[in-house]
């Protein structure tokens, strides 16, 4: 009894610390003073007005829709073929391969992004949306990787080898036989990759520039500014969505298998 | 990949040959011999190093609890866990700011009791760094041991206990050898991960505590010392990678 109530208090003071924030959050995006306190006096929704009426948040908004709806588009199509690479074929190399898509730290989104604009973009001119776009599709990689291949594992090479014997070409098999049974992996992998294009700060802090910019981004401009609860708003509708769609998510496929 | 290792590729080539077209580590001995640089890189280790502390002493009892939960609880405590992964992290920052900021929560309570009369300086602190890193990164280290501790058969917990030995003894000597791969695999993900964030010591450490990526960030895009940038880029990877092939090499082989 005594050592279930310990590790009970425990778990409580666990979960406070992981999930109180935002709850804080919440609350002082309620506030009606200019100046960010806490806890909040008064009660006001101008702040979540407000947020709607900053034309800079809308614009980045579209932004980072944009960048993270096409660059996890890319990642899957560019990291099916890597893991199906990774998990079929023995090739030189493929210890180097798997280490760099093992986890996305290994190289760190910020250098990514650095060496993408000291070598790629300011030599090349390239526009700034699609400079966002290639860094992003860099970084999902990892993740599109990781979760395929490891849904590949658990695939029964044999259903393939059956499918190609009995006339199907890889390809065909790849579509009729594999896709289907990897559905999860890759609705979990779209999902992550998401999530983290959406959220991304390293590789968009150096790709950004005049006129495009991500919404993180934009955030943090903003707070270098103002110290109103506008950011408080505008983050606790972010964390509602991001509630929403985890609990959504977890319910459906269980996506804290493949975090 | 070519659009991302090309790059990669050139500023690794451009830290190591002088203007000259010579191999040199001239930069490197330059950046190491400079305190401030020093400093900021054993700072950015130490953090690491007590954030992963701290996430192996709060994620052990947490994944032990969840790894034990009946399905449906199971699942509630897990999506949960996810959540600070998974929220912006400007958002999860910024909620750092109100609670430990001058007009915050923690200064504003202490205040209303009395103990104190001017605020606390708790932000742009290596304490506060640590607080963001914590949150952030402990879900990484409670996923991968529930993950390791799944795979012990619920039988073995059970016939240690039937053969006298106690709860802690049991955790002691057949959780923990069996969920070692979990722990060393977690700890990976907690110090490469704090070593290389960006927007916790940003926003909590500001310009007064920089770490390896502020540092980073001061030199490209502030002070347009590109070169000097390079090199902390490439120091950043290395120490990673490092890290990586160490902590992959302490993992047990039999499991």
């Amino acid at each position: 009894m005594k050592k279930s109530t310990a590790l009970l208090i425990f778990i409580i003071l666990v979960y406070t610390f992981l999930i109180g924030p935002f709850l804080i959050i919440f609350l002082a995006s309620f506030g009606s003073e200019e100046l960010m306190t806490f806890p909040p006096k008064g009660f006001s929704l101008k702040w979540f007005h407000k947020v709607f009426t900053i034309v800079m948040f809308r614009d980045a908004f579209w932004s980072s829709l944009k960048i993270a709806l096409g660059s996890t588009a890319s990642a899957l199509i560019l990291g099916a073929p890597i893991a199906y690479a990774l998990v079929r074929f023995k090739f030189p190399g493929q210890n180097f391969i798997e280490v760099i898509f093992s986890s996305p730290a290994i190289i760190p989104g910020l250098v990514i992004g650095f060496a993408l604009l000291r070598f790629f973009v300011l030599l090349t001119n390239l526009p700034i949306l699609l400079g966002l776009y290639i860094g992003h599709t860099a970084i999902l990689l990892p993740y599109t990787v990781r979760v395929i291949s490891s849904s590949l594992r658990n695939f029964d090479i044999s259903i393939e080898e059956a499918a190609v014997s009995l006339g199907a070409s890889r390809l065909k098999s790849f579509f009729i036989v594999i896709l289907p049974s990897i559905k999860t992996g890759v609705v979990a992998s779209f999902i992550l990759a998401f999530i983290t294009s959406f959220n991304n700060v390293p590789v968009s802090l150096f790709l950004t520039g005049p006129g495009v910019a991500t919404l993180p981004i934009q955030m943090l401009v903003y707070m270098e500014y103002y110290f109103d609860p506008t950011i408080a708003a505008l983050s606790s509708i972010l964390i509602v969505f991001t509630v929403f769609i985890v609990q959504s998510a977890e319910k459906l496929i269980g996506i804290s298998k493949y975090v | 990949m070519i659009f991302f290792l090309v790059p990669l590729f050139f500023v690794l080539i451009e830290s190591f040959y002088s203007k000259a077209g010579r191999f040199t580590l001239i930069r490197y001995i330059n950046f190491f011999m400079d305190s401030r640089n020093l400093f900021i890189y054993l700072r950015t280790l130490k953090l690491g190093l007590i954030v992963t502390i701290f996430a192996v002493i709060l994620g052990y009892p947490t994944a032990y609890v969840i790894s034990n939960a009946k399905a449906g609880r199971r699942s509630l405590l897990m999506s949960v866990v996810i959540l600070p992964l998974m929220t912006s992290p400007v958002a999860r920052t910024y909620a750092w700011l109100i609670i430990l900021g001058r007009f915050g929560l923690i200064n504003q309570s202490l205040k209303a009791m009395n103990l104190i009369k001017t605020p606390l300086r708790l932000i742009y602190t290596e304490n506060a760094i640590i607080v963001g890193l914590l949150q952030l990164f402990l879900p990484l280290m409670i996923l991968s041991l529930v993950s390791a501790m799944e795979n012990i058969p619920d039988d073995l917990e059970e016939a240690a206990r039937s053969l006298g030995a106690g709860w802690l003894k049991g955790v002691l000597l057949i959780i923990f050898p069996l969920s070692m791969d979990g722990l060393i695999l977690g700890a990976t993900l907690v110090f490469t991960g704090s070593i290389t964030a960006y927007v916790t010591p940003a926003i909590l450490g500001g310009t007064r505590v920089l770490t390896l990526s502020t540092l980073l960030r001061q030199k490209s895009l502030v002070l347009m010392d590109w070169e000097g940038a390079t090199i902390v880029a490439v120091v950043m990877v290395l120490t990673t990678l490092i890290l990586y092939i160490l902590l992959r090499k302490l993992r047990p082989k039999l499991i």
